[in-house]
């Protein structure tokens, strides 16, 4: 029974993280720096628990809040470039977050005794669940009202003016641009509150494994949560949620029995994925013409596919 | 200053230009294939690194010369392969679908790498590891100079690939535009999947360079070489091969010097950092791509 409550904690924290690069994604730009923001959220949201000894109530707002503004200030000079500049700047800012983390040392005396970041060893000790007595059926309460929460908001910020303008600057930035749409407010927008739901979803990883490193934070993890929206296709929220399950629950868990042809399999379901929908799986209905015309599909493709990376 | 310190950040200059070489090359391959198709491919370095490990297949039995031919031709190999999985049957104007799909192939390759050898680290066989140029005060590493050596060979010949066949011109037609080229009666695909072959000897050649120049072969190289690699591409301006060349000694440099002040676990800090102020300064890179386009 707690292999399953962990591994829907997993679950709740991987769909806040896909939901973090979906708003990004929303206005079509790819950004590798959700693993970065999900890191400063761990790190911020497990000090002020851990070192200062705020409430959690308290730490994971600020934590989101602190990524959010973050994000912001990164969103500035990096959405000035798009397609394949965005990507490689993004993934530049999360290697620097992942390598000012693995250098910070900074360690305070708590009746815990040292606590804090220690470069390289990584932040252990952010013991504010076990020290409350949360079991992990309320953590896991806990999760899923935070993941409950925000799908909410993005529901509503969805079918609400800002979503339209998201919508409208990822479809076509030109189009938008020339109804009068503010380019940078909306990417900013979109980077900012992408930030701030990716640093939430960090503060509860850190506090529910109590311990973090940088090796939490690779280039690896921003590619999954741009994965789950991508897979599970950009047109809903449920797509990422359901991709969020296939790949933690059915991919990594579910494959369990294969041993170590796990992790290969796992490399080759997304490939797979990609070639019969390569529009998500909850979109377009099913791409079986591909098989058939595939001449007809490149050709376009290759004429019309300039203007992204 | 002192000057024994000068002396050693200027050699340590000098090594890290020469292994720069090895992140020029990662970074041609991706400015070639981004030239051709506008599209990103994440798992080259992966497949660089891949080629280079096939290599090991044969270096009981064959001079290093050889393995490294051998890694080359894996490498195109590879890059046939990574086209026909990840590019060939995919909608290309649906720009994320190629991005997944390579990423996709990055874990299926890092994997197989994993797999094949039960994560340990390959010795990989160095050419000239013993020979050492005295150059003033400097020391001129044998391997790397080697190393080097390759790396500008490989460019050379392939400017005059580019520049004087068939292929090459029909590289650079669809480069600059694919509609064009095939009014003219170019077949994009075959193009397309020359462009990956080339690419792929390319990177075979760097994930052997870099092999023999570290010594060993270990899967946690694809991830820093995917990055290095990218870095390179966007200093040096999206599609400019000329770019790629001086911004992978830049970066092999200036990696090389921030290691020397600073300490190996800060130096990727300041060589991102670098990254931003190319972005903020210079967006299009150090040479805009020919025929100007985004």
């Amino acid at each position: 029974m707690d292999f399953y409550i962990g591994l829907l904690q997993v679950i709740g924290v991987h769909t806040l993280l896909g939901l973090s690069a979906w708003c990004v994604l929303h206005t079509g730009q790819v950004s590798l720096a959700q693993g970065g923001f999900f890191a400063i959220g761990a790190y911020v949201a497990g000090m002020l628990t851990a070192m200062v000894g705020w409430p959690l109530a308290w730490a994971l707002p600020t934590a989101a809040l602190f990524a959010g503004c973050i994000a912001i200030a990164i969103g500035f000079p990096a959405l000035r470039v798009k397609g394949l500049m965005l990507v490689v700047a993004t993934t530049a800012f999360a290697e620097i977050v992942r390598l000012v983390f693995f250098n910070l040392k900074w360690q305070v005396q708590t009746p815990n005794g040292m606590v804090g970041p220690d470069g390289g060893l990584g932040f252990g000790g952010i013991r504010y669940f076990p020290a409350n007595a949360l079991s992990g059926l309320e953590i896991l309460s806990l999760i899923w009202s935070v993941v409950a929460a925000v799908m909410l908001f993005l529901w509503l910020l969805d079918r609400s003016r800002i979503g339209t303008l998201w919508r409208a600057v990822g479809e076509d930035e030109v189009a938008a641009q020339s109804a009068g749409i503010n380019l940078t407010a909306a990417k900013v927008s979109a980077f900012g509150i992408g930030g701030a739901i990716a640093g939430l979803a960090g503060g509860i990883f850190s506090h529910n494994t109590t311990h973090i490193e940088h090796g939490n934070f690779t280039i690896l993890l921003a590619t999954f949560a741009i994965a789950y929206p991508i897979i599970g296709g950009l047109k809903s929220l449920l797509g990422t949620l359901v991709a969020v399950v296939f790949i933690q629950g059915v991919l990594i868990e579910g494959l369990r029995f294969l041993g170590d042809w796990r992790s290969l399999l796992f490399g080759a379901m997304i490939l797979a994925v990609m070639l019969i929908r390569p529009s998500g799986v909850i979109s377009a209905p099913l791409n079986l013409s591909l098989f058939i015309f595939k001449k007809n599909a490149t050709k376009l493709g290759s004429s019309k596919g300039a203007s992204h990376a | 200053m002192a000057w024994i310190d000068f002396l050693d950040l200027v050699q340590s200059l000098m090594d890290g230009v020469m292994f720069g070489a090895t992140y020029a090359l990662i970074g041609i391959g991706f400015t070639l294939i981004f030239g051709v198709m506008h599209k990103i491919n994440l798992s080259y370095a992966a497949a660089s690194v891949g080629a280079a490990y096939l290599s090991l297949l044969i270096v009981s039995v064959a001079p290093s010369p050889v393995v490294y031919l051998m890694a080359a031709v894996c490498g195109g190999v590879l890059g046939a392969l990574v086209y026909f999985v990840c590019f060939r049957f995919l909608p290309l104007n649906q720009s994320l679908a190629t991005l997944m799909s390579t990423v996709g192939m990055l874990l299926v390759l890092e994997e197989s790498i994993v797999h094949a050898t039960a994560g340990m680290p390959q010795n990989y066989p160095a050419a000239f590891a013993d020979t050492v140029f005295n150059i003033g005060p400097f020391i001129l590493r044998g391997d790397l100079l080697f190393v080097f050596l390759l790396g500008c060979a490989v460019m050379v010949g392939l400017k005059f690939m580019l520049e004087k066949t068939r292929l090459g011109l029909a590289t650079r037609a669809v480069a600059q535009q694919p509609i064009a080229a095939q009014i003219c009666g170019m077949s994009v695909d075959q193009t397309n999947a020359s462009t990956f072959v080339i690419a792929g000897f390319l990177g075979g050649t760097a994930g052997a360079m870099t092999g023999a120049a570290i010594g060993v072969l270990s899967p946690l190289l694809t991830l820093p070489l995917t990055v290095k690699g990218l870095v390179v591409t966007v200093i040096g301006g999206l599609g400019s091969i000329p770019g790629a060349i001086l911004a992978g000694l830049i970066v092999g440099g200036a990696e090389s010097l921030f290691q020397f002040v600073r300490g190996v676990s800060e130096r990727d800090i300041y060589v991102m950092l670098m990254l931003f102020v190319f972005l903020v300064f210079r967006p299009n890179g150090l040479f805009a791509a020919p025929g100007g386009r985004d």
